[in-house]
């Protein structure tokens, strides 16, 4: 290879054959270069999105041969099936609560943006919780939630709000709500920092040029800082849409849907339904349900930040 | 005016990062605890702390045989990644007939997240023979879409003088990747490892679903099997905790830097 580049870097080869062997071999080399990703993204990610698809629409089990089933799992599911409509609405509750976090984000991002002492240390501890494993964050939190061990029983018990102590876990109203809690306490670390990646890409003398004009500062946050803040806040709600599906973990530690299935959400059920009781083509076609809620949110939040969502791509 | 201002902002982000580190403490405090964890009241502070509970989790579970295979398949995944993503990176410098159309499928299999392709994702890994192994748990995450982008952006920051240079010096493909190109993008390399590293050490729902002999799984399963089958009332569990989040929080704090700038650029979890 280095003999033949030297060759051609001195010009020894004639110049027309040259360049149709040397743009032959960068061909191959992108090709090469590009394959295994590619083959990776192809296997898991396009082949499954298509084959869920194909499942759907099928009855089909490990041992079975496949039967087309048209629309059938989608009118049980829409029609017959309970679970699936609490399933839906708490993916939905779960979704709906992420701006509420994104705006206390918003706050601490402000907080600790500009020039006060200490505000790396403080960044670092908001954002600690973020990195960690999931499964682990559930079990802290159950262990906080703990009817008898857990601090916030102990705390509410102490200053007197209860007398009892609260099964938070395993109560069919407290269940959904702590749950989010704990999920907010591990994201909210990762909306900070978008917020002020945002945020410091904002210009100052932008600021300068409203104090000068005579601005008060919350026209300035209006008027500056949230429109600039755009494509970071429309990273935030990509991921809050996203936590639904990324939450697994967290639901599965913490109460496995439970109870009744008070915190069940479709990701969860997805995998009862495919990996507990073996029903694929089921479970398939619940994938296809949330993967289109997913798609049809995503294209809102895009709306909602004024339709340049592109702007992210831009480093 | 200005002063008691700075010192409310203090005193609030104090008071944020306390709510943020209460947990912590709370998990830190119950494993090192001697005594019945389930009295009440509980203690605030730690009486006699002690380590017998994370020697219990070292010989009492299967700890080492996990610890093991989170390692194991967290440098298949590092390793994976680096040159998969850094090889296609590169490719997407040059120009080729349907770079667009790459560029395209890229940008859409980022919107597909892995959780909606668990099911043909597992048929297929079973077709695949992989059902139990490392390569089947390395494999859906060997190349990243986001570390792509940041290996391409990398390479095309170093200047396109640098490497005709190093072509007129008579430096083959590889060797202008390998001495040239990689060297200068270092940073690129360390935000890869780190999110690689934190992606498939975190990873829980893809080994739960293909892993079903004991002696495969993962930290994070062994921990939910722990968390089933044993639930005793000494800290045993939560020092077990405590053991599988000190690797992750210390290359989180080692690597801070790396892992935001990853995450500025559009990474998100798995």
């Amino acid at each position: 290879m280095a003999g033949a580049d030297k060759a051609i870097a001195a010009g020894a080869m004639p110049l027309t054959g040259w360049w149709q062997r040397k743009r032959t071999r960068d061909l191959m080399l992108v090709v090469c270069f590009l394959l295994p990703s590619l083959t990776i993204f192809f296997l898991y990610r396009v082949l499954p999105l298509a084959w869920n698809g194909l499942l759907s629409l099928q009855y089909w089990s490990p041992l079975k041969p496949a039967r087309w089933a048209g629309l059938d799992h989608y009118e049980e599911m829409l029609l017959y099936d309970d679970v699936f409509w609490q399933a839906l609405t708490n993916t939905l509750i779960f979704i709906a609560v992420s701006p509420l976090a994104i705006a206390l984000a918003l706050g601490i991002a402000l907080l600790v943006n500009g020039n006060l002492k200490g505000a790396a240390i403080y960044r670092s501890i908001v954002f600690l919780s973020y990195p960690l494993m999931t499964v682990a964050v559930g079990v802290i939190w159950r262990w906080m939630y703990d009817e008898r061990g857990g601090i916030i029983n102990f705390a509410l018990r102490e200053s007197g709000l209860i007398g009892k102590p609260i099964p938070f876990l395993q109560s069919f109203e407290w269940a959904l709500p702590s749950v989010i809690a704990a999920e907010i306490w591990q994201v909210l670390g990762f909306y900070m920092i978008i917020i002020l990646t945002g945020l410091q890409s904002i210009p100052p003398h932008l600021y300068e040029a409203a104090s000068i004009d005579g601005a008060p500062r919350w026209a300035q946050f209006g008027r500056i800082t949230l429109p600039l803040l755009r494509p970071s806040l429309f990273l935030c709600a990509v991921v809050g849409i996203l936590n639904s599906f990324t939450s697994f973990d967290l639901v599965y530690i913490m109460t496995n849907g439970g109870p009744g299935h008070a915190t069940e959400l479709l990701i969860t059920y997805i995998y009862k339904s495919g990996f507990g009781q073996t029903k694929f083509d089921y479970a398939a076609a619940l994938t296809v349900v949330q993967f289109m809620l997913l798609l049809a949110l995503t294209y809102l939040a895009n709306l909602l930040a004024g339709g340049n969502a592109g702007a992210l791509q831009r480093r | 005016m200005s002063r008691r201002r700075t010192y409310l902002r203090h005193s609030v982000l104090i008071g944020i990062c306390a709510a943020m580190l209460l947990p912590f403490y709370w998990v830190l405090k119950t494993a090192v605890t001697n005594e019945n964890i389930y009295a009440y009241p509980p203690r605030l502070l730690p009486e006699n702390p002690h380590l017998f509970n994370f020697v219990d989790v070292w010989y009492f579970i299967p700890f080492p045989r996990y610890l093991m295979n989170s390692l194991i398949v967290s440098a298949l995944v590092v390793a994976g990644n680096i040159a998969f993503n850094a090889m296609a990176g590169y490719a997407l410098t040059k120009s080729f007939p349907a770079k667009r159309a790459v560029l395209l499928l890229f940008l859409s299999c980022m919107l597909i997240p892995f959780q909606a392709t668990i099911i043909p994702a597992y048929l297929i890994t079973s077709q695949l023979g992989l059902l139990n192994s490392y390569l089947g748990l390395a494999l859906p995450l060997l190349s990243t879409i986001v570390c792509i982008f940041v290996f391409k952006a990398a390479f095309e920051a170093v200047p396109q003088s640098l490497i005709d240079a190093a072509r007129i010096d008579g430096l083959s493909e590889w060797r202008i990747i390998l001495r040239v190109l990689l060297p200068l993008s270092k940073a690129a390399i360390a935000t890869n490892v780190v999110l690689a590293f934190i992606w498939s050490w975190n990873a829980f729902l893809w080994p739960l679903i293909i892993t079903r002999e004991p002696t495969m799984q993962t930290l994070p399963l062994g921990l939910a099997r722990f968390l089933s089958y044993l639930e005793d009332t000494t800290g045993a569990l939560y020092a077990f905790a405590v053991m599988v989040l000190a690797p992750s929080i210390f290359v989180f704090l080692m690597a801070q830097k790396e892992f935001i700038r990853g995450l500025a650029s559009g990474a998100t979890k798995g």
